[in-house]
């Protein structure tokens, strides 16, 4: 059974959610309406999935990420957002959340999305695919960054199956569009967020060598 | 910079014309100044008077009027008409005094008058009070009653004219310069107060309303009947209000003559209308916005209006290194092949048309790709720069 934790600061929708999670099957093993405290109790709760509210009153959603893969590696990160704050959305898929999805999305499509982060797949919104490319383009232009080898570039057909998640079509649209498989697709919408988490990583390292943090 | 401060800090408190304020003062300072220079004049120069002992009530109006004008305009409701016509005839009257009490031979001798240099008091009063035109009039009287007074010519009272006349017109200039600073100041500190009380609502509204109205969207969307109406009814309004709290300050607003294109096309947002654009802000020309904004109003428009309730739309936005790309994108039943060309030959232009029309006349192009079943993609293509 997959173990699930809610974290959101508002206790009538964490209820619901949880509510919703137990009938479909999930083990609900933690709710909580703060990061830090997500971040202490993940240790020993182990979820699968951590269902994450972006925008909680105590911490960042970034720090509350970086909190949890520490606290429990491997463990998946869906984010829910209810106003669509877009650096944020972006931050959190850096700092290593694998899904995405507003609050207005409705109980299946919730559910849907759980089951699939907990399987491992990256749970995109079209908004998402949005962030993401402008992410890439920014990178490709940012001066410091246009020079150096390290910033990750999409591959043309990444940046076709990207395009079409930010226009709303279903994986098996797109296989169908482009004559690729339903599991092709997939990994290559997986493959944007990994490249882009792998240079998250490598910048922070970067910064804190430059910054002789390492010897601390 | 301790002055710029300063002025800032009286601003903040609220006090109207506070930029004015200094520009008061240093007229203040100036008749005392200029008034010991009189009194210095007179000492000087009272034996060769011609009535010296009405040369003590002169200066005893001089010292008394440098008081009164100092006290009454630091007091803005004073300001006004009355007391600078007074300031002015006082002035005056002072000045056509001189023939009688300095006498004709002492002031062709030489003599200053009276109100030298003190009369360029009232020139500075009206210049600041009025602007330009004010300080130029004042100036004119006083230097032709000066002229009068002198009755000839000479190099020394045309100069004295020509540095009052331009006193007036320069101090005048600049008080109309405080004038506009200190509106600009205000709409700054309007916007910035605006701005402010506008993330409070919006942190204070994400806390509680929208979080209730995707909560009852959510319970309630496999229903049926009016409860699934009202449910629908709650995401309406829940993603109306997102798109109305997502943007802090209006961008145009404060940003000048480019806007972020995302605050405009984040206005068509709606739960069955997804938006998707980068997370860093996409600046055109305000009226290339414009543009483009109501080209995809009118794409959207056309979603709504061909294809049944509940098609869903999807809008994405591209920033490239020449130009921006926005696709818009429906689920609906598509366009058959051949149906564009068709109602075009017939003379129906149609949406599709007036879209293509409006982003040709931007300089871009538009690609509208659709097919039976496929739902329908337009995609404009627009350059940052206008031919």
């Amino acid at each position: 059974m997959t173990r699930v934790m809610v974290v959101d600061d508002h206790p009538m929708w964490r209820e619901g959610v949880a509510r919703d999670l137990t009938e479909a099957g999930f083990e609900v093993v933690a709710t909580t309406g703060e990061g830090r405290q997500a971040v202490r109790i993940a240790g020993a709760a182990l979820p699968d999935v951590v269902v994450l509210d972006l925008q909680l009153p105590d911490t960042s959603g970034v720090e509350v990420i970086s909190g949890l893969l520490a606290a429990v590696p491997g463990v998946r990160v869906l984010m829910l957002s209810a106003s669509g704050e877009q650096q944020s959305v972006l931050d959190a898929v850096k700092a290593g959340a694998t899904g995405y999805l507003v609050k207005s999305a409705s109980s299946q499509e919730f559910l849907e999305a759980v089951r699939r982060t907990a399987a491992g797949d990256a749970v995109f919104t079209p908004g998402l695919a949005g962030l993401v490319l402008g992410e890439y383009r920014r990178l490709a232009t940012a001066p410091d960054e246009a020079d150096d080898d390290g910033a990750p570039k999409l591959t043309d057909r990444e940046t076709e199956v990207l395009r079409l998640v930010a226009k709303g079509l279903s994986y098996r649209q797109i296989a169908e569009r482009l004559g690729l498989s339903h599991r092709t697709v997939q990994n290559h919408v997986q493959n944007t967020l990994g490249k882009l988490q792998l240079h998250n990583r490598v910048e922070l390292t970067r910064y804190a060598i430059e910054r002789g943090l390492d010897d601390a | 910079m301790g002055t710029t401060r300063g002025l800032q800090g009286a601003y903040r408190l609220g006090v109207p014309d506070a930029l004015q304020v200094p520009l008061w003062r240093a007229i203040a300072v100036f008749r005392f100044a200029s008034m010991a220079f009189v009194v210095v004049s007179v000492i000087r120069n009272i034996r060769d008077y011609t009535h010296p002992v009405a040369a003590v009530p002169a200066v005893a109006v001089l010292v008394l009027w440098s008081a009164a004008t100092a006290a009454l305009y630091a007091r803005p409701a004073w300001r006004k008409w009355p007391l600078l016509v007074a300031d002015l005839l006082v002035t005056l009257a002072l000045l056509l005094a001189t023939p009688w009490v300095v006498g004709r031979a002492a002031l062709d001798a030489g003599a200053p008058t009276l109100a030298v240099a003190w009369q360029a008091g009232p020139v500075l009063t009206w210049a600041v009070s009025g602007g330009r035109r004010r300080g130029a009039v004042a100036a004119l009287i006083l230097g032709a009653a000066d002229l009068i007074v002198r009755d000839k010519l000479t190099q020394s009272s045309i100069t004295g004219l020509m540095l009052m006349l331009l006193a007036g017109v320069a101090v005048g200039h600049v008080a109309r310069l405080t004038v506009e600073s200190e509106q600009r100041l205000q709409r700054a500190a309007e916007l910035e107060a605006a701005g402010r009380e506008r993330e409070r609502l919006a942190r204070g509204i994400h806390d509680s309303v929208l979080q209730v109205l995707a909560m009852v969207q959510r319970r309630g969307a496999h229903l049926d009947g009016e409860a699934g109406e009202l449910a629908r009814l709650a995401g309406e309004q829940e993603a109306a209000l997102r798109a109305l709290i997502a943007t802090s300050v209006p961008a145009g607003e404060l940003a000048g003559p480019d806007v972020d294109l995302r605050t405009v096309l984040d206005r068509y947002a709606a739960p069955e209308v997804s938006i998707a654009a980068p997370a860093t802000p996409v600046l055109l020309p305000a009226q290339l916005a414009k543009e483009v904004g109501a080209a995809v109003g009118a794409a959207l428009d056309n979603v709504a209006r061909h294809c049944t309730a509940g098609t869903r739309a999807w809008v994405l936005l591209e920033d490239e290194p020449d130009g921006v790309i926005v696709s818009v994108r429906d689920d609906g039943p598509g366009i058959a092949e051949g149906r564009l060309a068709e109602a075009a030959g017939q003379g129906r232009l149609g949406v599709a048309q007036s879209i293509r029309g409006r982003i040709a006349d931007l300089g871009g192009t538009v690609e509208i790709v659709s097919g039976r079943g496929q739902g329908t993609e337009v995609e404009l293509r627009v350059p940052r720069v206008t031919p």
